[in-house]
């Protein structure tokens, strides 16, 4: 129907194009031939298989055909259509052409599947054939098929000897190909999963009796009817040769087992090997079998078994059994899901594409299959029938539940219907916004019936978890399924919602939406929990649920999930299980084997995650409701206890001890540790996280860190906080005749000032200091920028500004160390790199505070720019009187160019960034300490401060937490209560995940592109020029080094933390890194072996030259990755070569002697070689020479490298004096000089004297 | 290894010097020679070595002991501290020169001490002061207290130094000719680490410098107030010397007036005339309001039919060209087998 629709449509505007053209009918009558052809490829109706070929013929010759001689004529009516089309119905053009090419590589290849046909009808013939067993002793015949090599899998509770019912085996009554390969909607599994073919085998309704769904009876025949089957098939003489048989049982519940049937590679006409296939064979019944179906509603006690501690209890025998029940009605099912999908593919042409595409996006994202090294996510695995009843439902309604009001929930109206002439797009699009949207928990969902509810729609509700009833009226399809699970789902299909929707991102959204694989848990999940089930031993074992949940594990897990829950109330916004999915296992094994081990994923709901109390139900409500404050101490055990608050309240409570900040985040994983160690006896060593080792990551050895906490100061980012508030005020009391302009703002632009310093902020007094050993004695000054106001006394040239500068240091600093005593205060002139000018901004204020904080002050002067910016473009105080720019760029020029970069970045960038920064690392949690983490991932491969800025990471950070309009959400979040603030897209709500993140982000990330980052909004103070420049971006900037782009609304040309590195080199090789430190964090999720230091220990082989520092003289030695504790020692590192200071304690603020060598070797050697350093505190230099260098060249004055010249044959004399006139063309070859490798490192040495300890030369 | 390379390239002499017993530099020398008759050579002819590849830690000191051997320095100046361009000097290297201003002329005398300031404050008052010559008794700048500290160059760098006689310079290129004399390398100074007044290097350098950088309040109470009155003193001057002055008409010899802004309400300085703006000045576009009426008064675009067709026709083949594009761009991704998803 929807096709004539179109072929209408189609017509139409064809018929109007006519109008407009008469001339081009001609060529369009060919042209729709053409693309008649092109549609049945595009726009698949059934015969999907084989699509592959066919359609790849068809593309190739439309290509060849169309391309160039089309290019310049019009398009024909049929072609607007397909165009159209593609624009309407899809999201874009390339969207739908890239939908189609995606499309046949995950579809089973049809060339391949004569021999499986073939196979399919040897086997039924086969099955018919199978010789008759009367009916016998359950027990009996398992021994006897246990001869044959074959268990029988049967169920708990286990058939006894004195059972007195029968197993038998008759022939089939019935035997249908089922599922998504009759269908032809099967789609590719992840990690090389065959396809499954569901052969649907009917037993005969005499082998079942009326009482079967009684304790496990018919799933003992069932079990039974199976292992005759595969005894049959195994069988040597009549057997089947060509297959190999086992077991597989899905969601590892031995009630729903199955048999796989995989070929045997031997060449025969019906080896199906090469379509990477397996064949299941699943027993059903059929229709009209002797079990009641309404003794298998939800609400049915199936299970009478009591043991002798229940058998008093009556209540307890008849607890509902709603899993068992679920499990024998998919016996009922797989026939008429057949049908029903089969109809709708008859009437909703898009809905193979959209099954498809929505089953990659869920594979994409672990809700299917899962391997060892990619757990699935819990409850999806063969879950089929559930994402083709999704779909299902959308497009054919809701059956209405009159009942459900009355329980306060219903809705007041049902759903309405899709259209069945979507687009595969936009269906898959409604189901991602059914998912999203869908309240699981609260809003069952009952598919459009023929003939109405079987059972009442509440049943489901009171005894499942999430409900959704498929269109037979039956079975619900989520019973199983967590309720964790569902809401990850759900967030997945929020985010990739999102991502569809944004048009404004940069890249294309396909990628992201089909082809990324979303299955790392790391970057998923705010906190992955490794459990280890091997020494799993609940607290309770009730038998019932065990059970009704197939299996003790099941149970257990089930129960983990919903304490869990309980436990962590708000706190979490998901809790996943995830775990591999079901294998194969041998015909001798009857039971599934048991998880070794699973995985946890917490999402945080960063508003609550982190409080420190759970508060129970109060001591007065104790009395009145005694079960729940029981409840309550049941849950949490001995932790729970009954505390006065200062309210005055009285209620039970948790309290959760913190000692640091790091810890606080902590405290989820902290419940988790407690529950299952309460619950499961899963103690320490059962459970794995990597929370841990990265606190010590940031933290400084305890050897060093005693000491400051021995001294009581206040430390940390509150401390240094403290210290530069009462800095600035006392600043800014210095009156009026000690300044001579008023001080108008003070902007701190330190990362010590906005949490995301690597290292909490210390302070160091001389007595502190003296404790302390020589390699640990750093003071990290603190930077902030002095504004004054607007003046005219300041003078109208840069060098004189300079000297004004100094002067106004001078002033303040007497002034403050005259009001504050033990302050004190020094002008500093300059770094001492030979970079400097004397026309940039140089000077500075050091002030060491009587607590022991040092500051660094400088002065902003905003007429720096405006005399820079003169310099720079050659025009005087007179603009159109433009000198002549003929003039060679001289040095001036290239001074100014220099000063008004840093006047840029240091004035204009930093307040303004370190704003921003501080803004977002009180807004999400886990900013900080994800910029902290990164900051010293970066640090410890060497690249931090010398190849990238600090700013340059925070910036890259942020990326991963600010969207556009971040700032108002913010805002308005904070006034109306944050309620809708967690709606949007998952930011991450832990410094592990946001590392994660970043680190992904890192490996494959094509800087060449450069990043946006929405970190400022458009706000008014932004020009409407630069809103301009911002959206014109990645044009290329001439003569930066650095190739990284982060742009932001300030920053329009993504340079203003990048333009100094990392270069091309550094930039692959952070890449290069960020792969391998990937490839850790996979292995240590695959392992659950947490091992970080691995990620932050740098590989040094590759460089050609290793200095190794003297670690006694490095200043900030304690600060290193992995120190060497005993060379921290005070007596230790009592270095000689500080020999003159053994007397009284200097303290120098940020003096970092390997900092300063670094720092010129850099400046001396830019052309020679590339130096890398961990600025924090490592004892290592790595030095790659450039390799252009160490081939001879010619040579030249002003080479900028130390050479040595090449080795050539002894001349005689006389071309020796030819070659002093140095004109022949042959001396040229001889004249050549190659890098001096000795040389240099002999200088290198000797400018490191007293902190090279040793060269190395790698060869 | 040294023993065996050649004496000379592109004709520059090669001095050895070694290091230590395993690492060996190599200096490159050669006479220094103008072509061009230039009244203020810095470089006297004859008596000039052209130094190529200096250590880059060399200090003036350094390099008059390492040619003692063959006669007094008289100054030696690094190239990459004078203000000529380092790029000019290699393309005419013969031919250098006439645009070295006066600076070096009348700094050599100290040019030994200057090197050794950090700080380029210094160096930069003395310019001034130099500028500033031919007035009476300009203020003179106290220096901020310095320490012996080496300055750093980039490595590779140039050097000329100036014997006191010809006769040392002969004899030392005539010595470095010798193949016998440069294959025994000459050991660098500072690695004998003789003297006691030696200019620190390594840890002790960086802990001088860092001293040295943070200088005594009262010095610099000193220093910035006798350079500041320098520049009052600099300003006042070009005050007087200026031709542009504020308020007052700018008249050149010809009697004609320039006009310039920087009068009050947008007019030129000594008033009178209206002077454009600064945006008409950079970008030649005078305001744009006018401008663009005048644009969408001329022509309508769908008034006749053929318009009308025309633009739909237009509409469509760019439709047409878009899908091909997208089409082609999907045949690019499909071919470098992108769409497999796992």
């Amino acid at each position: 129907m929807a096709n004539l629709k179109r072929k209408r449509g189609g017509i139409a505007t064809s018929r109007k194009l006519r109008k407009l053209s008469p001339e081009e009918d001609t060529n369009e009558e060919m042209s729709v031939i053409d693309d008649g052809e092109d549609n049945g490829s595009e726009i698949e109706e059934d015969d999907d298989e084989g699509e592959e070929e066919e359609w790849d013929g068809i593309q190739q010759r439309q290509q060849a055909d169309n391309l160039p001689p089309f290019k310049s004529l019009k398009p024909t009516g049929e072609e607007i259509r397909v165009i159209k089309d593609a624009t309407d119905l899809y999201r874009s053009n390339s969207f739908k052409l890239q939908i189609h090419a995606l499309l046949p590589n995950v579809r089973p290849k049809s060339m391949y599947s004569a021999p499986l046909d073939k196979f399919l009808l040897q086997l039924h013939e086969f099955l018919f054939k199978i010789p008759l067993v009367p009916p016998k002793q359950p027990l009996e015949v398992a021994r006897a098929l246990l001869k044959k090599g074959v268990s029988v899998p049967y169920s708990m509770p286990l058939p006894t000897e004195d059972t007195a019912w029968k197993v038998a085996f008759d022939k089939p009554s019935d035997i249908t190909l089922v599922g998504s390969w009759a269908n032809k909607t099967s789609v590719k599994g992840q990690d090389k999963l065959k396809y499954g073919v569901d052969l649907a085998v009917e037993m005969p309704n005499t082998l079942f009796q009326e009482k079967d769904y009684l304790n496990g009876r018919f799933f003992h025949k069932r079990a039974y009817y199976l292992a005759t089957i595969a005894a049959a098939i195994i069988n040597p003489k009549t057997g089947l040769k060509n297959v190999e048989v086992s077991y597989i049982s899905r969601s590892d519940d031995p009630r729903l087992t199955k048999l796989v049937l995989e070929p045997r590679p031997d060449g025969s006409a019906s080896d199906f090997t090469k379509l990477n296939a397996r064949v299941f064979i699943i027993p059903v019944l059929s229709p009209d079998c002797p079990i009641p179906l309404s003794r298998l509603s939800p609400s049915h006690s199936n299970i009478r078994i009591t043991s002798d501690a229940d058998s008093s209890d009556d209540s307890k025998s008849k607890l509902p059994t709603p899993l068992y029940n679920t499990a024998i009605l998919t016996a009922f099912t797989p026939k008429s899901h057949l049908l029903s999908n089969h109809n709708l593919q008859q009437s909703c042409p898009a809905f193979n594409d959209a099954l498809s595409l929505l089953r990659i996006w869920a594979n994409q994202r672990g809700f299917g299959e899962g391997s060892d090294s990619h757990p699935s996510v819990r409850g999806f695995n063969g879950k089929g029938p559930w994402w083709a009843a999704l779909l299902e439902f959308l497009i054919l309604g809701e059956e209405p539940t009159s009942s459900s009001s009355g329980k306060g929930w219903g809705k007041a109206q049902s759903r309405k219907p899709l259209g069945r002439g979507l687009s595969s797009y936009q269906l898959f699009r409604a189901a991602l916004d059914f998912i999203a949207k869908h309240d699981f928990v609260n809003e069952p969902v009952f598919v459009k019936t023929k003939d109405g509810h079987k059972f009442l729609p509440d049943e489901y509700q009171s005894n499942h978890e999430a409900v959704f009833v498929d269109s037979s009226s039956t079975v619900n399809l989520l019973a199983d399924v967590p309720i964790g699970s569902l809401k990850l789902l759900s967030r997945d299909a929020q985010k990739t919602l999102e991502t569809l929707s944004n048009t404004s991102l940069a890249g294309d959204p396909f990628d992201e939406v089909f082809l990324q694989d979303h299955r790392d848990l790391q970057t998923r999940f705010d906190a992955v929990i490794h459990v280890d089930l091997a020494t799993v031993s609940p607290l309770e074992k009730p038998i019932h649920t065990a059970l009704d949940a197939g299996s003790a594990q099941n149970a257990i897990l089930f129960s983990i999930s919903s304490l869990l829950t309980r436990a962590l109330g708000n706190r979490a916004s998901s809790i996943s299980i995830l775990h591999p999915s079901p294998s194969t296992r041998p015909l001798s094994q009857a039971n599934p084997s048991t998880l070794p081990k699973i995985q946890i994923g917490l999402s945080y709901d960063t508003e609550h995650a982190f409080r420190q109390v759970d508060h129970g139900p109060s001591a007065a409500s104790a009395e009145a409701d005694p079960e729940s404050v029981e409840k309550f101490r049941r849950l949490w055990g001995d932790k729970a206890e009954l505390r006065r608050f200062k309210d005055g309240s009285i209620t039970e409570s948790v309290v959760w001890e913190v000692k640091t900040v790091d810890e606080k985040s902590h405290i989820p994983v902290m419940i988790v540790r407690h529950i299952l160690k309460h619950h499961f006896a899963l103690g320490e060593d059962a459970v794995h996280t990597w929370q841990a080792p990265f606190d010590s990551l940031l933290r400084l050895p305890e050897q060093i860190s005693r000491f400051y906490v021995g001294s009581g100061m206040a430390m940390g980012f509150k401390g240094a906080l403290g210290a530069y508030d009462n800095l600035v005020k006392s600043v800014k009391a210095l009156d009026d005749n000690e300044l001579p302009l008023t001080l108008l703002n003070v902007h701190p632009i330190s990362e010590s000032l906005r949490y995301t310093s690597v290292f909490g902020p210390v302070p160091l007094t001389p007595a502190l200091a003296s404790a302390l050993p020589m390699n640990a004695r750093y003071l990290h000054p603190i930077e902030f920028i002095l504004e004054f106001e607007k003046s005219s006394k300041w003078p109208d040239e840069l060098k004189a500004i300079q000297k004004i500068k100094l002067a106004f240091l001078e002033r303040i600093g007497s002034a403050l160390m005259a009001a504050t005593p033990g302050l004190t205060a020094s002008v500093v002139i300059g770094e001492g790199s030979g970079e400097e000018s004397d026309i940039q901004d140089t000077a500075r204020l050091e002030i060491v505070t009587p607590e022991g904080w040092a500051f660094s002050a400088r002065i902003w002067h905003d007429r720096e720019a405006t005399l820079l910016d003169r310099i720079i473009s050659g025009t005087g105080s007179l603009p159109h009187v433009t000198t002549k720019s003929a003039e060679k760029k001289s040095k001036v020029y290239h001074d100014a160019v220099r000063a008004r970069e840093v006047y840029t970045r240091r004035f204009i960038h930093s307040p303004a960034h370190h704003r921003a920064i501080a803004k977002l690392c009180h807004h999400f949690p886990a900013f900080a300490g994800t910029v902290r983490i990164v900051k010293r991932w970066f640090a410890s491969h060497w690249l931090l401060h010398g190849h990238i800025s600090e700013e340059a990471i925070e910036l890259l950070c942020a990326a991963f937490f600010v969207e556009e309009g971040w700032e108002e959400e913010v805002d308005s979040g904070e006034s109306e209560g944050g309620e809708n603030k967690r709606l949007r897209r998952d930011i991450p709500g832990s410094r592990e995940r946001g590392f994660a993140n970043v680190i992904r982000f890192l490996k494959d990330w094509k800087w060449e592109e450069g990043l946006q980052v929405p970190l400022y909004s458009p706000s008014p103070s932004l020009t409407e020029q630069d809103k301009g420049l911002s959206s014109k971006k990645a044009e290329p900037t001439t003569a930066v080094p650095g190739v990284w782009r982060i742009f932001t609304l300030r920053d329009p040309k993504g340079t203003a933390w990048t333009s100094r590195g990392p270069d091309v080199i550094v930039a692959r090789r952070i890449s290069a890194l960020a792969q391998a430190t990937w490839k850790c964090v996979r292995n240590m999720e695959e392992s659950g072996k947490v091992n970080v230091q691995t990620m932050f220990s740098h590989p040094t082989s590759d460089y050609n030259v290793l200095v190794r520092l003297d670690s006694s003289v490095l200043s900030r030695y304690h600060h290193n990755v992995s120190p060497d504790v005993s060379l921290l020692d005070r007596r230790a590192a009592s270095s000689k070569k500080y020999a003159n200071e053994q007397g009284g304690v200097v303290i120098r603020p940020g003096f970092d002697p390997a900092r300063l060598l670094f720092r010129d070797l850099q400046f001396v050697y830019t052309d020679t070689f590339r130096i890398f350093h961990d600025s924090f505190g490592s004892d290592h230099f790595g030095i790659v020479w450039d390799p252009a260098l160490r081939e001879p060249r010619p040579f030249k004055v002003m080479s900028r490298f130390s050479s040595l010249p090449c080795v050539v044959q002894k001349g005689t004399d006389k071309e020796k004096s030819q070659a002093k006139t140095g004109k022949g063309q042959s001396q040229k070859e001889k004249d050549l000089v190659v890098l001096n490798e000795g040389g240099v490192l002999g200088e290198v040495e000797r400018l490191g004297k007293g902190i090279i300890k040793t060269i190395t030369v790698h060869a | 290894m040294a023993t065996s390379s050649s004496v000379s390239i592109n004709g520059l002499q090669v001095l050895p010097v070694t290091y230590s017993s395993t690492s060996t530099h190599f200096i490159y020398a050669r006479a220094h020679t103008t072509s061009k008759k230039s009244t203020n050579n810095p470089w006297p002819n004859g008596r000039t070595l052209f130094l190529v590849n200096v250590p880059p830690d060399a200090t003036e000191r350094d390099v008059i002991i390492l040619l003692k051997p063959f006669g007094t320095v008289e100054r030696i100046v690094f190239d990459s501290d004078g203000a000529e361009d380092v790029e000019a000097e290699e393309e005419d290297e013969t031919s250098e020169d006439e645009e070295d201003e006066d600076m070096e002329g009348d700094g050599a005398e100290d040019m030994a001490d200057e090197n050794q300031n950090v700080a380029m404050d210094n160096s930069q008052s003395r310019k001034r002061q130099k500028t500033s010559k031919k007035k009476n008794e300009p203020p003179k700048v106290i220096p901020l207290p310095t320490k012996l500290l080496r300055k750093l160059r980039g490595t590779g760098q140039s050097a000329h130094v100036v014997f006191l006689d010809e006769s040392s310079m002969d004899r030392c290129l005539s010595s470095l000719q010798s193949s016998s004399n440069s294959a025994k390398p000459r050991p660098w100074p500072s690695s004998s680490a003789s003297s006691e007044i030696e200019e620190p290097s390594g840890l002790a350098h960086y802990m001088t410098l860092y001293d040295s950088l943070r200088p005594p309040l009262d010095s610099v109470r000193e220093h910035v107030d006798s350079a500041m009155e320098l520049y009052e003193f600099e300003v006042a001057k070009t005050k007087q010397k200026s031709k542009y002055r504020k308020g007052e008409a700018i008249v050149d010899e010809d009697g004609f007036t320039l006009v310039t802004r920087g009068g009050a309400y947008g007019q030129t300085l000594g008033g009178g005339v209206g002077v454009a703006s600064k945006k008409f000045q950079e970008s030649g576009e005078a305001s744009e309001g006018r401008r663009k009426k005048r644009k969408t008064r001329k022509e309508k675009e769908s008034f006749y039919a053929f318009q009308k067709a025309e633009k739909q026709r237009k509409e469509l083949l760019e439709l047409k060209k878009n899908w091909e594009m997208d089409k082609a761009k999907v045949e690019k991704l499909k071919a470098s087998r992108k769409f497999k998803p796992y």
